[in-house]
């Protein structure tokens, strides 16, 4: 029955072949390795947070009187509402770990260098579109927390030159942080950046694919990164099959990730909800100490070190569109981290430099 | 290791079969909460009684309520007589409306015809509208 | 690739590594803001001093009541603080205290000015802050029922027997107290529980006010029943997280299985591509 209707298909759309070059038949080196699986264990728990968000969104009310208590409502009341709540605030904080671990392997590895810029474009610009689901996503319970890290995070902008206090009021929809600004991160949370974030993500995919799997920069197999005149797919000839050969390792990895997912929403999802999480929003009263999620540590922080907050808003800006256009700026061909010492001393310092910033801003 | 004494072929094909089991096991495990999740919660009200105020009901008029979930409709024919009705039509549950001149529900969707005490006096409606108990208790109408 | 994935495994901890240090932080107090009050009085010397470092110890502070909260006056205006005309109140007599301390203490004002105590008042009999001091009062709690202090008027005899009787119910509240903290911690919604058991610790407070043994023994039974139906509620949701914890183990159990099971599975290919 299920080989008919495959059958009637394959002789239209030609599936089996379809599925043959992008299963047994698409090679992928034979040293490939675990790092390579980050990119399917985001695709696995982004997929996870497209259904939680999904279900969570049956019983959340997007109005400033009632949110927060749907919310309080679906953890308490609603059965297992507590287990989808938990899943996708937690969840949301494993993807930008598993984000800053693809994005660091890849870099570390030189994947990002040509032919492959696009490919590293389009994945900062989803590590950007990732964040802004966060913080989107932070203000929907109407907590305080999620009221005064709003506050704040919006209050950056107004260090921008001439415009700042109208682009504040921009973000907000008001002078200050109110229904306006609840509508417009509810619109953005749940329509506009999952929809670009689905559509990048396909973008992104077909780069790789088409661009083929990048040989990883170890042993002997190291190739440089070369473009010639005309377009060439990276072929693995004698390479190992992507299905089921390194699936298999993949499926291992999402598991594993799963298994870290599972184990902070079952026994410690009180990290990341912290107490201010768990009163409702009072834009009279500010809370103490009131701090951004770790992963805006380091930008806090930084607009707290300079003289100014436009001199820190310029540093951040600066540093990431560093990023996002390293693969036109580090145009060199070696891609063996042991033959780039100052790269790898500049990932190393850039990197304790951006956790160290962080834990100042975490305890300043 | 005495399993690499087995060819990979038929550790392979055990192996697929443990995951298959296992995957059925946590896939049911998370099919679960989402069944509960979406199932509708049990309201807690399938024998709550319903209270009136007697005088929103007028001698032959009409009042429309909430009863257990669903629309149903309070009449008094004569003075001190009450009757509580559905309001879903027997047909394909278009609410019926009070027609105040005839006395009598007509349904606005197919023209089903209703008497007071939920007969069908014509129209495609197959049965009567159900009742429901009510009485009077000092100024307050008691249903259900 | 063993390799690779050891690091892997140790990046993904390291990076959660940082998690728990954002779940610090304890239920903040709401803490009174500086006022004209606590900067004039807090560098004065002596009888006019002395009050602001006591207040700072006492529970008032804890829960945000300040200067003004009590004397009355404006904590804004240097110059006006004192006046009258913003309601400045001074200092009460002794026989004004109960009145003074009862404007928000309303139900243990009435039971105390109906107990023995209170019948004493202006007549050597103790008021408010014979027992519970002034400006650095504490939480109330049985240890204000003393040898020491009661002894300054009559044996303890019978102040012991009142000790005695609320000790018990009084570890019931603060447990329970304590309980629902923990649960609210959990983003369990607690504020009924909680106000339930706050009206019950009222309730039982004024109760030994009225220091009358055979009213405290009825009482504490009534009291002792409604904070057993919270007990019961409590006792009910704990099971319920350990029963998710059970649950949320066998998931993990199964996951890390299921990925060791895959890496396995991968063993059988990796060993097919030696010979190919
Ligand atoms: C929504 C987020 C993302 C998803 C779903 C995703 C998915 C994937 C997948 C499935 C692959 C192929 C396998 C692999 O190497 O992991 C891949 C490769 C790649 N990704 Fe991402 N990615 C995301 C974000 C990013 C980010 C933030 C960056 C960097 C800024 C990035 C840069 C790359 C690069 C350069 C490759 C090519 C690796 C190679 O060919 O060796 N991706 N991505
Ligand atoms: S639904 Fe009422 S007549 Fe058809």
């Amino acid at each position: 029955m299920l080989k008919r209707a495959v059958d009637w298909l394959d002789v239209r759309l030609g599936v089996r072949e379809l599925w043959q070059e992008n299963t047994s038949g698409y090679l992928v080196p034979r040293n490939i390795n675990a790092w390579y699986s980050l990119g399917t264990v985001l695709l696995a728990l982004f997929g996870l947070q497209f259904l939680t968000g999904i279900l969570l969104l049956i019983h959340y009310v997007p109005d400033t009187e009632k949110a927060f208590g749907s919310v309080e409502t679906i953890v308490n009341a609603v059965p297992y509402g507590w287990l989808i709540r938990n899943l996708h605030a937690v969840g949301s904080n494993l993807i930008v770990v598993v984000l800053l671990l693809h994005m660091l392997s890849v870099l570390f590895m030189g994947s990002y260098k040509r032919p492959r810029e696009l490919t590293w474009l389009s994945g900062f610009i989803l590590f950007n579109l990732g964040l802004g689901l966060c913080l989107t996503g932070y203000l929907l319970p109407w907590s305080q927390l999620s009221f005064w890290a709003t506050t704040v995070a919006t209050d950056a902008a107004g260090a921008v030159p001439v415009i700042g206090p109208k682009l504040v009021e921009f973000l907000r929809g008001a002078p200050s942080v109110g229904a306006p600004t609840l509508g417009r991160f509810f619109a953005l949370h749940v329509v506009v950046l999952p929809g670009a974030l689905m559509g990048l993500v396909g973008f992104h995919l077909f780069c790789v694919r088409r661009c083929g799997i990048s040989v990883p920069p170890f042993g002997k197999d190291a190739k440089p990164a070369r473009v010639g005149t005309v377009f060439d797919h990276e072929k693995h000839p004698g390479g190992i099959p992507f299905f089921p050969n390194y699936t298999a390792e993949e499926a291992a990895m999402v598991c594993f990730a799963l298994a870290v997912l599972v184990a902070v929403t079952f026994f410690a999802p009180q990290i990341f909800i912290p107490l201010d999480a768990l009163e409702p929003a009072n834009p009279f009263v500010t809370p103490e100490h009131i701090k951004p999620e770790w992963y805006f540590l380091w930008a806090y922080q930084t607009l707290k070190i300079f003289p100014s907050k436009l001199i820190g808003l310029a540093a951040q800006g600066a540093l990431m569109t560093f990023l996002a256009l390293l693969p036109f700026i580090d145009r060199g061909e070696e891609r063996r981290p042991a033959k780039r010492p100052l790269f790898v001393t500049c990932y190393v310092l850039g990197l304790l430099l951006l956790i160290g910033i962080s834990i100042w801003g975490r305890y300043s | 290791m005495p399993q690499n004494e087995l060819p990979s072929s038929q550790r392979r094909t055990f192996l697929t079969v443990l995951l298959a089991g296992l995957g059925t096991v946590l896939g049911a495990m998370a099919a679960w909460p989402l069944l509960r999740y979406l199932s509708p919660r049990d309201r807690g009200d399938a024998d709550t009684k319903v209270t009136l105020a007697r005088d929103k009901v007028p001698v032959g008029g009409a009042e429309f309520i909430d009863f257990r979930g669903r629309p149903a409709v309070i009449l008094q024919p004569k003075p001190g007589e009450f009757v509580a009705l559905t309001a879903v039509c027997t047909h394909l549950g278009c609410i019926v409306k009070w027609v105040n001149e005839k006395q009598e529900f007509l349904c606005p969707c197919h023209g089903g015809r209703f008497s007071t005490s939920g007969q069908v006096l014509g129209g495609p409606p197959p049965k009567p509208l159900e009742s429901f108990n009510i009485k009077l208790d000092g100024d307050q109408l008691v249903i259900g | 690739m063993m390799h690779a994935k050891g690091w892997l495994l140790a990046g993904c901890l390291l990076l959660l590594l940082p998690g728990p240090v954002f779940s610090a932080g304890e239920e903040a107090p709401t803490i009174p803001r500086e006022t004209v009050c606590l900067q004039c009085h807090g560098g004065m010397e002596g009888r006019l001093g002395a009050p602001v470092g006591l207040w700072k110890q006492s529970i008032h502070r804890q829960n945000g009541i300040s200067c003004h909260d009590c004397h009355g006056g404006d904590p804004t205006d240097f110059a006006m603080a004192m006046s009258p005309e913003r309601g400045f109140r001074g200092a009460p007599e002794k026989a004004e205290i109960p009145a003074f301390c009862g404007r928000c203490h309303i139900g243990v004002k009435d039971d105390y000015l109906a107990s023995k105590h209170g019948r004493a008042l202006g007549k050597g009999g103790p008021q408010c802050v014979t027992c519970h001091g002034n400006h650095a009062v504490v939480k109330a709690s049985p240890d204000l029922i003393n040898d020491k202090d009661c002894t300054r008027c009559h044996s303890f005899e019978r102040a012991a027997r009142i000790k005695a009787a609320l000790t018990d119910t009084d570890r019931i509240i603060s447990g329970l107290e304590r309980d629902l903290a923990d649960l609210r911690r959990l983003g369990i919604a607690v504020k009924k529980m909680r106000g339930e058991v706050f009206a019950k610790r009222n309730e039982f407070h004024r109760l030994f006010h009225t220091v009358d043994v055979n009213k405290v023994h009825q009482g504490t039974a009534a009291v002792q029943k409604s904070l057993g139906e919270v007990a019961t509620e409590v006792a009910g949701i704990r099971s319920d997280l350990s029963q998710r914890k059970l649950w949320g183990g066998i998931a993990i159990v199964l996951l890390l299985v299921a990925g060791g099971l895959c890496l396995l599975l991968r063993r059988t290919y990796h060993d097919e591509e030696g010979k190919g």
